[in-house]
């Protein structure tokens, strides 16, 4: 006799968006977000980073935002004002 | 009901399980559609009742989901009800379920049973709370363990990047000894009629054990708890759980100690200095004059400390439970158990 059984995952909903953003080609005249996710030294990750994209490209202007906690998603209004913002976004974990 | 997969037999099911990834390591019992209709008739919902939505990772289980897993985890069909519970509370963003099912930290949501349906489904409160050999306690840990694994994506290596994690994440489920109680149980602590049944659920370590067996003084099991509460690796401004075993409990009740009185004292003794943080590598940065005196506690305040009594009838052993979350990020919750 056979057996017939049932599928117990679940899948992200189907609404969900998964567009990647268009690349940009450089960052001259870009501006660049930074979101520091809360750990202990992602901020001086984040610093190094900027200062690297600084000497290669004429940065418009860099927007830096701290999470509260690592273990928390970002705030929709920072996202939002990094989606809305900026040209190109860098999140980095330190510890 | 949509069938997905059709083999030559029942053992042949159980190894494709496996063999797909849905179970915790351990065999399960395949979820055929008959057994999950009657899971969702002890339940009374119908299968796209929703059951949890998730917002990081935008999950939604249903009612069938949860029975699919209660019915490969092992559960009775009895035991849907107390699952959507414990599944409505870790729904609660006070719970931070993303967080606290996927951070390096590796907790276990702890499930905590309170009322009347300990005894209907069978729940242990006694010896050997923590272990082995109680249906109910074994496969509804397990349940929300496989809904973890299967319906919020938490594998292991993945979502999932617990550097240890701990036993607990197999199961990690408990019933109050409300019967050995002298004070409040949980669940009335938390705003709950005494004749409610509820589940809380709690992002959790392991128990930490408190043997105090020689001071038979409420003064020395209240030093030895406070201790562990105080101890380096786990100290943090979050919430704490204190199992009670029934010794303690008749020590503290017999010289007159109240819940309150207990929580106040093991606050007050549950601190270090930030000299102490600092050296031990919890709070960043060298150590600086007025450190050695500036004392630090754990959690907020007394009302931070849950006691809840479990454990058998012998022995002076009982469980520090420390909060997942390093701060404020995740907080247990308790909900009502609603009978269909």
């Amino acid at each position: 006799m056979t057996i017939r059984i049932l599928d117990p995952t679940v899948s992200a909903d189907a609404d969900l968006d998964t567009t990647v953003a268009k690349r940009v080609a450089g960052l001259d005249g870009k501006v660049l977000g930074l979101l520091h996710n809360g750990k202990i030294n992602g901020d001086r990750l984040l610093e190094l980073v900027r200062e690297r994209l600084a000497a290669r490209y004429q940065l418009r202007d860099v927007v830096i935002i701290h999470k509260a906690s690592a273990s928390r998603v970002a705030e929709d209004t920072d996202l939002e004002r990094l989606a809305r913002g900026c040209d190109a976004v860098v999140t980095a974990i330190g510890d | 009901m949509r069938v997905e997969h059709e083999y030559p037999g029942w053992a042949e099911a159980v190894e494709a399980c496996f063999e797909r990834g849905w179970t915790d390591g351990l065999p399960v019992v395949p979820a055929t559609e008959d057994a999950v209709r009657r899971f969702l008739g002890a339940a009374g919902r119908k299968p796209d009742d929703v059951a949890l939505a998730e917002t990081t990772r935008r999950r939604t289980i249903t009612a069938e989901k949860v029975a699919i897993n209660a019915v490969m985890a092992g559960c009775r069909p009895e035991y849907m009800p107390l699952l959507l519970a414990a599944l409505e509370a870790m729904a609660d963003p006070k719970f931070t379920l993303h967080g606290a099912i996927t951070s390096t930290g590796g907790s276990a949501t702890l499930v905590v049973v309170n009322g009347p349906i300990r005894q209907r489904l069978g729940l242990n409160a006694g010896g050997n709370v923590f272990g082995p050999g109680w249906r109910a306690n074994a496969t509804i840990g397990r349940a929300i363990r496989l809904i973890t694994l299967n319906c919020l994506g938490a594998l292991p290596g993945l979502l999932d990047r617990s550097t240890q994690g701990h036993p607990g994440k197999y199961s990690y489920c408990i019933a109050e000894l409300e019967e050995e109680n002298p004070w409040s149980p949980l669940h009335v602590d938390r705003g709950l009629p005494r004749q409610a049944s509820a589940v809380t659920v709690y992002a959790a370590e392991g128990p930490h054990n408190v043997l105090s067996h020689y001071g038979e003084t409420a003064e020395s099991v209240v030093v030895a708890i406070a201790d562990t509460m105080a101890a380096l690796g786990s100290f943090s401004p979050g919430e704490s759980f204190v199992v009670l075993a029934p010794e303690h409990v008749q020590i503290l009740a017999r010289d007159g100690w109240t819940k309150p009185r207990i929580r106040d004292a093991l606050y007050a003794r549950a601190r270090r200095t930030r000299a102490d943080l600092k050296r031990g590598g919890k709070v960043a940065g060298a150590v600086e004059p007025g450190d050695e005196t500036a004392w630090i506690h754990r959690g907020l305040g007394p009302e931070d400390i849950h006691l809840v009594v479990a454990g058998g009838g012998a022995g002076g052993h009982s469980a520090f439970i420390p909060s997942w979350s390093r701060d404020r990020n995740s907080l247990s919750v308790t909900k009502e158990i609603r009978l269909p």
